[in-house]
Order: structure tokens, then sequence, then C-alpha cells
């Protein structure tokens, strides 16, 4: 590098550190209220559209860009796969240094953030119809009355059992209510023979996803619209009925690492677990093919009973080629390509009419899953909530490990979510 | 550790040439340090006293200054405080042992050994470089509480074992041992490097002194080594503040937060988009490195280094 | 066999010293020879608890994978490029730098120090965004321009370059100079050449840390193309809900090799400097 550039370098960095001390101007309040996006109108596409997209996705999104572009032939789809691990340390560096591609793949948790921004744009209203999608899902990429983000593939959680198990404790079908599962839990453990009845995550990371079902399970929810409602009697309850698990020897309050779960179930050493659509494929390779069953989440007083996530597509705000981008997240979510996606890397479709192909409509266990997705939510698309589930995550660990009352783990989740607020 | 070198020299334009000379070397780094080391440094200590969130990522300037308030709000956060206590001990306790540990392993080496020193060499670096996840695996085979290496063994001589990573009492020490077993080569081999500048004649003068084996370990080898030992004190003072990578792969932080330490707490908040805050533990850090590394320059100063 | 107690005493601690060492050197090498032996596993043998070490029915399948399904000659030159680079950069000017701090007085060194042991103090993670627009505005982002030059010259080597050069008495320096010697005829030809075991450690460091580096490769590509092994194996092997050990161990097998020949090569200058200089 010339001396030239470093002085000129040097300078800048000085210019930015400086400003950013001193003239420090104040933000601007923006109002939250909904935004219209503009149209995109028809034709085809054209122009290079770049676009990232994580790990497997990323590596295998290029067969569904190949179809596009001989239906488009004047566009080129250029794909950079990016590594799960560091992807949303890349996504927030690309839009401080602006940066970005045309269209991202973002994890359904992080539009919220990234959308308060304001380097997303909004979902054209001529793009895709909203009903057409799990409600749950579509849900994750409105914020403030404003579409950022496409649900593109979705996954739920459904409790994973062992059928031997079940078939030594004579559990037949799934338990309607939570009276039910706790029962049937004892009699996986003490009839069926599993050291474990159950395993759920005490606490740490994600630990917030097994548990929130819970609290919609019994009529309570995270967020009503004005505040939170993490100590509500209904949540309370919820936790309540968690931390039993462990104070009933039904669980393991240690964490399993990634790779045992699946191993133990087979095994019938834990009887049953929480998880997502991927443990099939885990399960299945283990030769546990036909091993094992899944049951629906128990219902209860609230609407919905499991945790909704996946990844959306979105468009930057500053994208190069707006349009093409638009076409190209819209051709993703025509169900036919969302059924060769499900073929292609087993991602489960957002769109419902996918669903009624016989790949997945004909299969018994996925049918399960995506009578899940109809009564399946996911938390508000507020920026701030990675950091208040860390929070969440931290007391239902304390629960876990019996160090904390099921009051008091609600009372400190609401006064950390109150004091983080929705970062608006 | 001012002027250790030449006298300071005669006439002004001598002194003039000498800077001269002085800036000449250090021009190439010192451009390239200050654009983009000291920059990005300086742009994030700005951070830390504004109110900066993942939301202003599109126009950082349009933040309010704060003042000291994400500093004073560190304090205030329990999870801050607990991981202040958990980095303090991890650094009490593991870098005399890893530097203790290193020293003897390459004194050891470097003591005529001639047969299989190479192969030693590369068998005591070999957990720098080995992938994590590998490391990971085998240490949470050995502290397994039911089948692991480490519980079978103490139970042979009688000892009852633990439920080492899953028990808050037991966790951040076995952390401490890890990292200290898998950073050791680190230190190993720069104090390899340090051992061979000490002159090989101080030793022979020793011995037809008739000096024994100790003394010249005391009074010739940790005297001379003392450079060298300063600046393995304070990078490993500095990894160690900032460790990451073990609670990271071993722990997440758990059991109920006794592995978090401020780099993984910083880490979180960072990922969470709460960019002050984030910048404001970074600084803490800082702050708590200097006051050490001050410590180590004053403990194991010597004439050269004054 | 002779009598002489002081060589039997000492043959005697050679052998307690082969002993220790060898102990030793057996509870360090386990994670890495799991790691070499794990690589030849199929996925289901490798994760089983308790671990097994020989694998049942070795196999190079995960080997196939990694170099079937990642470019994997373009990682690697983008890799190695990119280490060499940056040792280059950093022997040198870190040296240089190492050598002014220790033995060159002028204005503004105590400063410059000050520095540059405070930056290698604050942790890389809160300067990363700060670093980004910096690169973004130089037009660095997406070249190895732009992963190599934000470590050319880092505090760290300057640091251990200082520290070593402290430790050069000042009378073989001062020798030089009364005989004419220019500064960096002195640096060249008498300080390099006793800073070789620095070197030699400053080298194996960098190469390793550049090697390894993964949160700016990954921030500061924004194509495949300038990708790094590190960034490509997170990629193809840590999924969103799994990790595919196979290929990760197989994978980590191939990254560390080029340390291990680079350590190997440079742990030889692990030589005394000073004695054989002929210093009185």
């Amino acid at each position: 590098m010339t001396r030239g550039t470093s002085r000129r370098g040097a300078l800048l960095a000085a210019v930015t550190a400086v400003a950013l001390a001193a003239t420090a101007c104040g933000r601007d309040e923006g109002g939250n209220e909904a935004r219209e996006g503009d149209r995109v109108g028809s034709g085809r596409a054209s122009g290079e559209i770049t676009v990232w997209a994580m790990g497997t996705e990323g590596e295998k999104v290029s067969v569904l860009a190949d179809d596009f572009m001989r239906e488009n032939p004047d566009a080129k789809v250029i794909v950079t796969p990016v590594p799960w691990d560091g992807a949303h340390n890349k996504i927030s560096t690309a839009i401080a240094g602006r940066r970005t591609p045309d269209v991202t793949m973002l994890g359904t948790t992080w539009v919220g953030e990234f959308a308060r921004t304001g380097a997303l744009d909004v979902v054209p209203p001529d793009l895709v119809e909203p009903g057409d999608f799990f409600p749950g899902a579509w849900e994750t990429g409105v914020v403030d009355d404003t579409a950022y983000g496409v649900p593109w593939y979705v996954e739920t959680r459904l409790l994973f059992v062992n059928k031997a198990v079940a078939r030594r404790a004579g559990v037949t079908g799934a338990p309607a209510d939570w009276a039910g599962l706790k029962q049937a839990v004892r009699d996986l453990q003490s009839r069926g023979g599993a050291r474990w009845g159950v395993y759920l995550q005490p606490g740490q990371t994600g630990a917030w996803q097994t548990v929130m079902p819970f609290v919609w399970q019994n009529g309570g929810d995270i967020h009503d619209g004005e505040k939170f409602t993490l100590d509500s009697a209904e949540a309370t309850e919820a936790l309540a009925y968690y931390r039993s698990f462990y104070d009933e020897g039904l669980s393991s309050r240690d964490r399993l690492r990634e790779g045992e779960p699946e191993r133990k179930l087979l095994s019938g050493e834990v009887a049953a677990f929480v998880s997502g659509p991927w443990h099939i494929g885990l399960l299945d390779e283990l030769g546990g093919e036909g091993e094992y069953e899944v049951w629906p989440m128990p219902g209860g007083e609230g609407e919905f009973t499991s945790f909704v996530g996946g990844s959306s597509m979105s468009v930057f705000a500053d994208a190069a080629n707006r349009d093409g981008a638009w076409k190209f997240v819209s051709y993703l979510m025509r169900p036919e390509v969302q059924v060769t996606w499900y073929r292609t890397v087993s991602d489960l479709p957002a769109v419902q009419a996918a669903w009624e192909d016989e790949a997945l409509a004909g299969d018994p266990l996925l049918a399960t899953f995506g009578d899940q997705l109809d009564r399946a939510k996911a938390p508000p698309a507020i920026p701030t909530w990675e950091q208040i589930a860390a929070g969440v995550d931290t007391e239902l660990e304390k629960l876990a490990k019996g160090t904390a009352s099921p009051a008091d783990a609600a009372r400190a989740m609401q006064q950390q979510a109150t004091a983080i607020g929705t970062g608006g | 550790m001012a002027a250790g070198a030449s006298s300071p020299g005669g006439s002004r334009a001598g002194s003039l040439s000498r800077a001269l000379t002085g800036w000449t070397f250090v021009l190439p780094f010192a451009a390239l340090f200050l654009v983009f080391t000291a920059g990005p440094v300086l742009a994030s200590l700005a951070m830390s006293v504004t109110d900066i969130r993942g939301a202003d990522l599109l126009d950082p300037f349009a933040v309010n200054p704060v003042g000291l308030s994400n500093y004073l709000d560190l304090f205030a956060d329990p999870k801050f405080v607990q991981a202040s206590v958990n980095t303090a001990i991890f650094v009490v306790a593991g870098v005399p042992l890893t530097m203790a540990l290193a020293l003897l392993v390459a004194l050891g080496l470097n003591s005529g050994l001639v047969r299989f020193r190479t192969l030693y060499r590369v068998g005591y670096y070999l957990p720098v470089v080995t992938s994590i996840v590998a490391i990971s695996v085998v240490w949470r085979f050995l502290l397994h509480p039911d089948t692991g290496l480490l519980n079978a063994s103490l139970g042979l001589v009688g000892a009852g074992g633990a439920n080492w990573l899953n028990d808050p009492a037991f966790a951040l020490p076995a952390l401490i041992v890890m990292t200290a077993w898998r950073n050791l080569g680190f230190a190993m081999v720069i104090f390899l490097a340090g051992l061979q500048a000490i002159p090989q004649d101080l030793y022979e003068a020793a011995e037809i002194d008739g000096a024994r084996r100790w003394a010249r370990l005391r009074h010739i080898t940790v005297p001379m080594l003392r450079p060298t030992m300063l600046f393995v004190a304070v990078i490993t003072t500095i990894g160690y503040v900032q460790y990451f990578e073990e609670p990271f792969v071993m722990t997440q932080g758990g059991p109920l937060d006794s592995t978090l330490s401020l780099a993984y707490h910083t880490y979180n908040q960072f990922g969470f988009g709460d960019y002050g805050a984030a910048s404001a533990t970074g600084y803490v850090l800082f702050v708590v490195v200097v006051l050490l590394s001050i410590a180590w320059f004053r403990l194991l100063r010597n004439n050269v280094d004054r | 066999m002779t009598g002489d107690p002081t060589r039997r005493r000492d043959r005697r601690a050679r052998l307690v010293l082969h002993v220790l060492l060898g102990l030793g050197l057996v509870a360090m090498v386990g994670p890495f020879v799991w790691m070499v032996l794990s690589s030849f596993k199929p996925e289901e043998e490798i994760r089983r608890v308790p671990i097994t070490w020989l694998p049942e029915d070795p196999t190079l399948a995960n080997y196939a994978e990694l170099f079937s399904r990642l470019d994997f000659p373009t990682y690697f030159t983008n890799s190695v490029v990119v280490a060499v680079l940056t040792t280059a950069g950093n022997l040198l000017f870190c040296s240089a730098a190492g050598y002014a701090l220790a033995k060159l007085p002028f204005p503004g060194r105590r400063v410059l120090f000050g520095m540059v042991l405070g930056t290698i103090m604050v942790p890389n993670i809160v300067t990363i965004v700060p670093l980004f627009v910096l690169s973004s505005n130089l037009g660095l982002v997406d070249s190895v321009a732009g992963l190599v030059l934000p470590f050319l010259a880092q505090a760290f080597g300057v640091f251990l370059m200082r520290q070593f050069i402290l430790s050069i008495p000042d009378d073989l320096l001062e020798a030089a100079r009364i005989d004419g010697a220019s500064e960096l005829r002195v640096f060249w030809r008498i300080v390099l050449p006793l800073c070789r075991p620095a070197l030699a450690t400053l080298g194996i460091l960098t190469f390793l840390a550049s090697w390894n580096n993964f949160l700016w490769p990954l921030v500061a590509a924004t194509t495949e193309d300038t990708y790094t092994l590190p960034v490509a194996l997170a990629l193809y092997a840590i999924g969103q809900n799994r990790t595919d050990y196979d290929l990760l161990l197989a994978g980590s097998v191939v990254v560390v090799l080029p340390v291990l020949v680079v350590f190997v090569l440079l742990q030889r200058h692990f030589v005394r400097g000073i004695a054989t200089t002929g210093l009185k």
C-alpha cells in the first residue's frame, strides 16, 4: 500500500472517531407507523441479483437459482454461501459498511432487529399473499405492521418419543393436556424403563424455544402489544410446570451436548425430547427409522401450542437490483418451488399449499409437523428479542437447577425484559 | 523503560539524526498500526460513550452521547459482576499455572537433550494447533461423570469423582486446567526462544565457580529471562482476561454462569447489537489488563528494562 | 562404561527427564491423535460416548467428501497467500520497529510503545465494526489486501521483538557503530541474526494466528472466491442445527498440516544466537 492511501486512511479513521465522539447529533426518533412497500410489477427479472444464504441453504440454493435463470434468461443470480457461525456479525458489519447484497436469508428471529436499522426494504404489496403462509411464520417478518421478510422455510417443535419405551409403558398416542403429558412421562420412566422420562433443555441458549410454548399453551404470552407479560399468572404456572419435571426427577438437570439426545433416545435412556424436524434426519442416520414417533404439543387455554422458527428472505433497501431481487424471492415462494426445495434439502415449506404435495402429505411424521405449524407461533419481532431471550434462558437454568422459584424467575424475566425494552 | 541503549548523544545534530533514524525504523509499522489498529480502537472507544445499538448501524452518527452511563450500568448488571469474578479467578489461577508449566517444560527441553528434541517440541505445541472441536470432545470424555477417565482414575485411588462440567463449583477449575494445558505450548515456544538468548559463557563461568543446577537457574537463567517472562506474563494475562473459546465450546458459560467470562459477555452483548455496552465492557477489560500489566512490569523489570 | 560418578548421575538425570517429558507428551498429544484417527471414521463412530480411538473400519470417505464439496484449491491458495504475506510483513515491520523501541532513543518512543501495548489489550470484537467501515471506505472489502493489511503490522509482534532485542547487549551494537556501521547495517547484520529464535517464534505464532483467523476473513469477504479455509470449513461443516464432525475433523487435519510444517521448519532456529557470535 502506498503512503498516500495510508494517510487518507488515518485521516478517515480519525475523522470517524472524532465525529462519533463529538458531533453525535442525536438520533432521529422516527415514528413506528406501518409503511407501504413499492410495487414490483410483473415481467421477467433481469440483471445481476446477489444473494447471501447460510449453511446448507447457501450451498444448495443455486439449484433453484438455475431454474430461475432458465425462466429469466436476462437475470444472473450470484449466490454467496455464508457460514451460520458468524453470519449475524457478517450481516451487521455489511450494513454498517454499506456492503450488502440484494437479497439475504435471515433467521426468523433476526428480521425484527435488522428491520429496525432501516436497511431492509418493505415487502412489495403485489409480491406474495400473506394468507398463503403459516400465520405464525408470516408474523416473524412483520415489524410495526410492516412486512420486511418473507418466510422461506419453517420448523416447529414436537415431542420425539421412543416407540418401544412407549409400548412398554402402555402409553398410546399423544397426551392432550399438561396433566396427560406429565402422566405419560411418568409412565415412560417408571413402566417404560427409561432413566429419564423426557429431556427438556435445562436452561442456557435456546431453552426459551422449549418453554415459551408452555406459556402459550396456558394462554399466556411474551408481550401483549403494550408491555411484556412474562410475569403473568399463566406464564408463572408454565414455569412451575417446566420446573416440576426436574423436581420430580423426570428430566436430567444436566444439559445434553449436540449429538447426545438422538443416541439416548434410541438407546431408551431418554424416552422423549422436544425438538424440530432436523431430528428426523439425525435419528434416521443412526438407523432409528421406525423406532420413534412424534407427538404434537399438548393443548390448553391458549391458541398456540408450539414454537415456529426457520428462515426468511429479505431484500436490502439499497439493493442495486431491487426488482430482480424481489422477483427471485417470489419465485422461491411458489408452491412447486417450495416442494423442490423440500426434496433438495428437506426444509419444510412455509407456504401452506406446498404441503398438499405427496412428498409431504404422504409422510405421517411430516403431517404431524404440518398440523402443528397451524398452531405454532414465534416471539414478537422486536430488535431486542435475542437479548431478552438470553435473560430468559438464564432464569430457566436457575429453575431447572432448582435455585429459583417460578415466581422469582418470572419476576426476573419480566424485569430484565422491561429494562431492555423493545428497542423502539 | 526509557533509554536502555547507548548514552544520550552528544551534539544536537547527533540527537536529531538519532531521532530520524528511530522514526525511520518505526515508520512502516507505525503507519499501518495507526490506520488499522489505533483508528478502529479509537472509534470503538467513542462508541462506548454513546447509546449506539444494532438499529443504528446504517447511520452510526445519529446516536446520543451518554457519557459514562454505559460503564456505570455495567456494575448494576449481575451478569457483568459474575463474569468479572469468574474472569478474576481464571486469571489469578490460570496465568501462574500456565507460566510455571511452560517454563518447566522449556527448561526440560533446553537442558541439553538431543534425542527426541523435535518430537517433544512438536508434541507440546500440538494442543495449540489442534482443532478446538477435537479438544472439546476429548476433554468432555475425560471429565464425563459416568464414563470419564478422570473419575475412573479417582475411583481407583478411592476418591469420589465429580460432575465436573455441570457443577457450578467445579466447572471453572476444570476449564482453568484445560486452558493451561492448551496454552502451555504457546508460552513454551516463547520461553524456548528466550532461553537461546542467554549467553552460554555465563553458564560456563558459573560451572567453573562450581555453581549447582539450582543456583545457575536462580542466578543466571531467571534474571536473564526476565524480558521474556515479562512478555509471556503480559501476553498470557491479556489472553486469559479475554478467555472465551473454552467456555464457548465446553459449557456455554454455564452452569449457572459459573464459567461466563467478561469476553464471552462482551461477545453476547455485541451479538445482541448492544454496541455501546459491549464496547464499554471491552474497555473495562482493557483497564484491567493495563493495571495487571503495570503490575507485571513492576514485578519483572530488571536493569535492562527500567 | 566409565565409573565417573558425575557422568552416571547425568545419565540418570537425563533418563528421569525423558520419562517425565514422555509422560507429559502423552497427555499433550491425546486430542490431536484422536482428531487424526477419528478423521478416518464415519460420523456415527466419531460421536460415540465414551469415545473410541482406533477406527473400526478406516475410511477415506471424509477426505473424499472434503475435496469434492469444497473448492479446495481456491480456499487453500487464499489462506496461504494471506498467511504468508501477513507473516512476512510482521517479521519485517515488527523487527524494525521493535529494534527502534528497544535500542534507538527517539521522541515519541514511550507514547508509541504505550499505544502498542494498549491496543493489544482491547478485545478484537469491539473494533470489528469500525474496522469494517474503514476497510469499506478504503475499497478493501472482498480483496486479499483487505484480508492482509489490517494484520500486517500487529502490536503483538512489536512487543515480542522489543522484549527480545532488549536482551541483546549494548556493547555489541556500540562496537559495530564505532566501526562505522550504519544503523541499517547494525540492524541487518547484527540484530537480525541474533534474533533468529525470536523471529522464528514470531513467524510460528503469526502464521498460526493468520491461518486460523475466522471472524475477519468471514466479514471482509463478500464472495466465496475470497473465503479462506477456516471460513469454508465452517460453512460446510457447521450447520444451524447440526455439526458434521466427519467433515470437520478431516478438514481440521488438512488445515493443521501447513501449521505443523511451519512449526517444524522454524523451530530448528531455536539455536543459541549469542554464543556463536563470539561475544567476549
